[in-house]
């Protein structure tokens, strides 16, 4: 079955990974601008990943077929670093009219601190100004919850923003209600150990229906899955679900939210 | 807002017993690998009873045997910080006009 991945750091994986996920399946990935493992020293650091996200990673995709889209930001980790994070977000406007950025993203909390809080907020000025799509990382483990709650508190306290160019990530069981009937898109996030299992993401469609739902493999430079959407659609299959019911949430439903930026022509 | 949500009617085709027959020995290794965990805490040097991972341990495992629904967003929520809705007052953040 043809599939999407909504979230997938491809600058840490192989190119490997690259043609294993095309004979799995996978027909177009997007890219968030995540944290590297360690904390970026200057803006031209940045600089030159927003190239590698907008010129190189596409290059190599499309060796194996695949549309390679991604997102610019200073994430929420490096957002401690208020000064560097806004010379950062001084220059993303830069980079906003390569033919492969879907929006501002991921943008979010880590720690739930005030300084990622006001780059959160800065950032939702930026995706204003230049009428970009948002999607957004929320936390892990113990501070999901709260994070959660504060990034939707944020949003929903600005009426400038379209709730349905949104995608709020990471849900789990305690969050996805909050994004869902708020308005906003839910991505779960398929992951070893910390986020959610095949299961519990099916779990989670049974419960809360297909609508504006959609699932991730976040493969990136730790232990994770870049191939885990077809451990879902394998999920799904044994619980007896319809063939309609899984291209809605790894093929529909991504493409029916990227739609709503230009630069998106997959399909 | 608030979106109404709408799960699927028949979205769940399996019927608890069959759950239960697909899913006994995915279930029966999960509780195995637990209770070895305990017998490791145990056997090991130290008292960890009253340490705070210890005690979500014990009540996330009291949260499984309860006669509660939700089991799984209950033990999130036990896992999780709390969250107070009056956090931007306490950090300073300027509400947006909207």
């Amino acid at each position: 079955m043809d599939y999407i991945d909504p979230h997938l750091h491809m600058v840490s994986r192989t190119t490997d990974d690259y043609e294993t996920l095309a004979r799995m399946g996978c027909v177009a990935i997007s890219e968030p601008a995540f944290w590297a493992g360690f904390d970026r020293g200057s803006v031209e650091s940045f600089r030159d990943y927003f190239r590698q996200l907008t010129e190189f990673e596409p290059k190599r995709a499309a060796q194996y077929g695949i549309s390679h889209y991604t997102w610019l930001c200073i994430n929420a980790k490096e957002a401690e670093n208020v000064s560097l994070s806004r010379e950062v977000i001084a220059m993303i406007p830069e980079f906003l009219e390569a033919k492969n950025v879907l929006g501002i993203g991921e943008i979010g909390l880590n720690k739930n601190t005030r300084n990622e809080a006001t780059i959160f907020l800065e950032h939702l000025d930026l995706a204003v100004k230049y009428n970009q799509q948002i999607l957004i990382h929320t936390p892990h483990l113990e501070d999901k919850y709260q994070g959660t709650r504060m990034i939707l508190d944020m949003l929903m306290g600005d009426s400038r923003i379209d709730r349905s160019r949104v995608l709020v990530d990471h849900v789990e069981e305690h969050t996805i209600e909050h994004v869902l009937e708020n308005g906003f898109w839910a991505g779960m996030t398929l992951y070893p150990v910390s986020k959610c299992t095949p299961q519990r993401a099916a779990d989670m469609i049974e419960r809360f229906g297909p609508e504006r739902l959609m699932a991730n493999s976040a493969g990136d430079w730790g232990p994770s899955k870049p191939t885990a959407i077809p451990d879902l659609i394998m999920e799904l299959k044994k619980r007896g679900h319809s063939k309609e019911l899984i291209k809605k949430i790894v093929y529909d439903n991504p493409k029916q939210f990227f739609s709503q930026s230009k630069p998106f022509t997959h399909g | 807002m608030n979106t109404k949500l709408n799960a699927i009617e028949t979205i769940n085709e399996r019927t608890a017993e069959q759950i239960v027959s697909d899913e006994f020995l995915i279930a029966r290794a999960k509780i195995l690998e637990l209770a070895a965990t305990l017998d490791r805490i145990e056997r090991a040097r130290g008292d960890v009873e009253d340490t705070r991972h210890m005690q979500l341990l014990t009540h996330g495992m009291q949260i499984l045997c309860d006669d509660e629904v939700d089991k799984a967003k209950r033990v999130q929520l036990l896992m999780s910080r709390e969250y107070d809705p009056r956090w931007k007052d306490s950090m300073s953040i300027a509400k947006k006009e909207s």
